[in-house]
């Protein structure tokens, strides 16, 4: 390890110094900004959509059925003569929204069960373990699906599926990590100080775990964009005429032999937004680290 | 004929952070049944340098120079011809008993192991062996513990064991690393006993690498101080501490209380500064910025080893006498 | 003596483990009756190796445990049972150095927030005078000023036990428990530190229960020495006294252990070399815990096999748990005591 130089540091306050320092290291990570600049775009496109879209994606163009790629529609229409590529940046709308909000209400869940019970052990701990045990039994996508058929179909309630579906694995995270925080010298030296359990949780334990957090967010995401696509692919999801790139996917099965684009399109599209958001992740993770050296 | 004999052994890595010289030039010699102390502390080379020996180090290390072991160089033979050294010729003892053992097998099947992959003996020839090398490393009920698994047995027996499977095969040279660092200081004393009992009876070459000078002090013939990569001291072990002559060892030896009233009045030597950064082989004395004999010419040169009495070489300038000069 | 800092009174600790319900379980009996009293300014030595338990009686006295049975009192005060709340004001008294200097601090502060937390937590100051006694700090432990704003990842070992250290001092302490504050550094580094407690030590006036495996860090720095085997105290004595006259054979044997940097000497000296291992905490012999070991055990059986030795005065301040050693009757001296060796 270098010998680092202190001397020769200007003193800037510790706050830009740390905000320097992280922007420094995000770019020295080409595909963190990659997925970044993507994941950006996507989620842009998708509050912009009315702005960016070429049509309105519901509109029926009935000279253009099944058109090829043209200069009016660029990735052509599809069986109904909607523009492809507006319905694609309308349908981030249903990705990024399930996606991102699905990802927020796991952490909700899981974050405070978990840590409270990796911290406090005592009853709860081992019935939090177990439950969650069983409920991991359960692949994500079947909880989803499950939970979504029973709260029925809409957007609202295949993100709420989403989200109570991955928390039970983000629970065990929360928790495994609360566990091994617990034991540190440095949460023992500040019970030593005589600060409270709330405000060690806070001050030591949670920005600990930042990390881990945010790595599990950026795994997350990608799932629960995927579990949006499968859910409205079944129907269990968005409904037409609200574009989702699930439903596009469904809907382009017929038509496969003669126009593979309809599926193609829709499913680079969910490709490229979840693997974005995967990048951005592991970049984060990296830079947060306060151990990284580069 | 010295056993082994290693001339301007250097290792260098390279890192993400650029290239780190682990160790200069480095050069000692090893004779039959010698136990030669290596004494410095965390990141001195001292581990890298006696694991370059049977090429163990990562593909990320280069290194250069040359180990003479009767006629063969160890650093350029081939991998299976490297691997016959290893474990037969020349074996190795860790510091963490607790993680060196295979936590699946009982132990005398680890041991058996190695007697059939070396030695090439029958099932029952190799457990016969195993159970006299338990008993050399001086288990208690050999015969039955042989079929225990490592978590049955504590730090201390575990270290024997790992004592046992090295001298298996009756190797030449036993490399113990930090053996005893891990360890209670009752069981050390036992485990230090056994390593000279070992030299005694089986006539082993000993390579002990070390930070604690006492260590040294109880079992080694020779000893070899080593700073920042390179080879700073080296003496017969009663001369070293009689009168050490480079001022790293000065120092190493006034930062160690000494049991006895004298200790408890004198303040303990503390050597300023840090380890220097080894992402340069310095054109300086390495010790420079931490010695208060650093002058102009220790600034800028570096000092080669030389002889200031029969047996006892320094790389110093300004050798011997007290800390400050 | 005036009133003692710390007064500790049969201090008991037992661990329950296995599975409590299916009756597989045991009792790790990892502090089992342990007493003994530190006044104002003195330093106290608890030394022993592993599952002699000194570290447990670290944490019992800060409270990061709850003892199982026995006192504590901190200036007179009974804080044995004491709840988190009731214990936060009393916080103040008394602070702990962690052995690890990587894992004693959070590494997602910097070092002046860390330093400045127990000032912050007890609400003792804050703002600018809170920076300034921050500053003040770092000086006393020799850091520069400017190691406020880093990371304890940028720091070497021997800077982040100084941070430890000043941490634990920023509430000026009657007590200090350091908790092998030194055994993570290397040798040139342990050094400076140990010369820096002794320093602090003299100009604080603080009182310190130092718990360590090395008997030479004691000796350079302690007032007074408890050994500790297994849960109990064996030996408690002025240091130069346990060193001149150790009595009790675990005593004799930890010290002859103990390997000297002077080949003369090492390879000279008698010792007692023990067999066998440190038995479990989990089922320690009966009578005399150190019998399975104890080179004198032919002399003390069977009384040593059924009853265990109680800590009694052999001379003024030395007190000796064993069945042969008692005021008027030595025991024999089965090495070189370390003052004759220098």
């Amino acid at each position: 390890m270098s010998y680092v130089d202190t001397a020769a540091a200007i003193e800037l306050s510790p706050r830009a110094r740390r905000r320097r320092l992280l922007r420094k290291r995000f770019l020295r990570r080409p595909l963190a900004i990659a997925g970044l600049v993507v994941a950006l775009a996507f989620v842009l496109a998708a509050i912009f959509a009315p702005v960016v879209a070429p049509h309105d994606p519901s509109t029926i163009d009935v000279n253009a059925l099944l058109a090829a790629p043209s200069h009016e529609h660029l990735l052509g229409t599809d069986e109904l003569g909607r523009d492809v590529l507006s319905r694609i940046i309308f349908g981030a709308r249903a990705s990024i929204q399930a996606g991102v909000l699905a990802t927020l209400l796991a952490m909700l869940i899981a974050v405070p069960i978990g840590v409270t019970a990796g911290y406090f052990r005592g009853w709860l701990d081992p019935v939090v373990a177990r439950l969650t045990d069983v409920l991991l039994a359960f692949p994500f996508l079947i909880l989803a699906v499950g939970l979504a058929a029973i709260l029925g179909p809409s957007l609202l309630n295949a993100t709420i599926a989403l989200g109570v579906g991955a928390a039970p694995g983000l629970i065990r995270i929360a928790r495994g990590e609360a566990l091994s925080l617990r034991e540190e010298d440095y949460v023992r030296a500040a019970v030593a100080n005589g600060a409270s359990d709330a405000s060690i949780i806070v001050r030591h334990v949670l920005p600990n775990m930042l990390s881990t957090l945010i790595v599990q967010a950026t795994v997350t995401i990608p799932a629960a964009i995927i579990g949006e696509a499968v859910l409205s692919f079944l129907g269990l999801g968005v409904q037409p005429p609200t574009p989702s790139w699930g439903v596009m996917l469904s809907a382009a099965q017929p038509y496969v032999n003669e126009a593979p684009r309809l599926a193609l399109f829709p499913g680079l599209a969910i490709f490229f937004c979840s693997l974005s958001f995967n990048l951005l992740g592991d970049g984060l993770r990296d830079v947060l680290d306060p151990r990284t050296t580069r | 004929m010295p056993l082994l004999e290693v001339s301007d052994l250097s290792v260098r890595f390279d890192t993400d952070d650029g290239p780190v010289h682990a160790v200069d030039r480095l050069s000692f010699t090893l004779e039959e049944g010698e136990v030669l102390g290596v004494v410095g502390e965390s990141g001195c080379g001292k581990s890298v340098s006696l694991m370059s020996l049977t090429q163990l180090l990562p593909s990320t290390a280069h290194v250069t120079g040359s180990a003479l072991l009767a006629d063969i160089d160890l650093l350029r033979a081939s991998s299976s011809r490297i691997r016959r050294v290893r474990g037969r010729t020349i074996a190795y003892v860790f510091q963490e008993p607790m993680t060196s053992l295979n936590p699946a097998f009982k132990i005398g099947r680890q041991i058996e192991e190695v007697l059939q992959r070396h030695l090439d003996l029958s099932r029952a020839a190799a457990r016969k062996r195993a159970t006299e090398l338990l008993d050399l490393v001086r288990i208690p009920a050999a015969a039955r513990r042989i079929n225990e698994y490592p978590h049955q047995l504590s730090g201390g027996m575990r270290q024997r064991v790992m004592i046992a499977m090295a001298l298996a095969c009756d190797p030449k040279i036993l490399v113990a690393d930090e053996p005893t660092t891990a360890l209670d200081v009752t069981i050390q004393a036992g485990i230090l006993d056994l390593m000279r009992d070992i030299r005694e009876r089986l006539g082993t070459a000993i390579v002990l690498i070390t930070h604690n000078l006492g260590v040294v002090a109880d079992i080694a013939d020779r000893v070899l101080v080593m700073y920042a990569g390179r080879k700073v001291e080296e003496a017969p072990v009663h001369d070293l501490f009689a009168s050490p002559q480079h001022p790293y060892t000065i120092g190493l030896l006034g930062a160690v209380p000494r049991p006895g009233a004298a200790s408890t009045t004198a303040r303990l030597q503390e050597i300023p500064g840090r380890v220097p950064s080894l992402a340069e082989v310095p054109q300086a004395c390495a010790f420079a910025d931490r010695c208060p004999r650093a002058d102009d010419l220790t600034r800028s040169q570096q000092p080669e080893l030389r002889e200031v009495r029969p047996g006892h070489r320094v790389a110093c300038f300004h050798p011997g006498g007290e800390w400050a000069a | 003596m005036s009133e003692p800092v710390l007064e500790v009174v049969d201090l008991k600790k037992h661990f329950p483990v296995g599975s409590q319900l299916t009756g597989r379980g045991g009792t790790v009996y990892a502090v089992d009756g342990v007493s003994f009293v530190i006044g104002p300014g003195e330093m106290l030595g608890l030394v022993g190796e592993s599952g002699s338990g000194k570290t447990t009686v670290g944490n019992c006295i800060m409270r990061l445990l709850e003892p199982t049975d026995g006192t504590i009192r901190l200036r007179g005060r009974d804080i044995t049972h004491l709840s988190r709340r009731d214990m936060r004001p009393l916080r103040r008294e008394m602070h702990m150095v962690f052995q690890d200097p990587y894992s004693s601090l959070d590494p997602r502060q910097t070092c002046g927030q860390i330093v400045g937390e127990p000032l912050r937590t007890q609400r003792l100051a804050r703002g600018a005078p809170l920076e300034a006694r921050i500053r003040e700090l770092f000086d006393a432990v020799g850091l520069r000023p400017e190691l406020r704003y880093r990371y304890p990842h940028e720091l070497s070992g021997g800077q982040r036990q100084r941070v430890g250290l000043a941490r634990a001092l920023s509430v000026s302490p009657s007590l200090l428990i350091a908790d092998e504050p030194v055994s993570a550094l290397d040798v040139s580094v342990q050094a400076a530190i140990l010369n820096l407690m002794r320093d602090l030590q003299s100009e604080m006036q603080f009182s310190c229960l130092f718990i360590t495996h090395d008997l030479a860090t004691v000796e350079y720095l302690c007032d007074r020495v408890a050994v500790m085997y297994l849960g109990q105290i064996v030996e408690l004595a002025r240091t130069d006294e346990l060193f001149a006259h150790p009595q009790h054979p675990y005593t004799q044997a930890l010290l002859s252990a103990a390997v000297v940097a002077d080949p003369e000497v090492q390879r000279t000296r008698r010792r007692v070399v023990l067999e066998g291992d440190i038995p479990s905490p989990l089922a320690p012999p009966s009578g005399c815990r150190f019998r399975t070991r104890c080179p004198l055990e032919p002399e003390s059986a069977p009384r040593s096999h059924e009853e265990d030795p109680p800590l009694l005065e052999f001379a003024p301040g030395h007190l000796v748990a064993c069945h042969l050693v008692h005021a008027g009757r030595e025991a024999p001296m089965l090495i070189d005591a370390p003052a004759e060796l220098a």
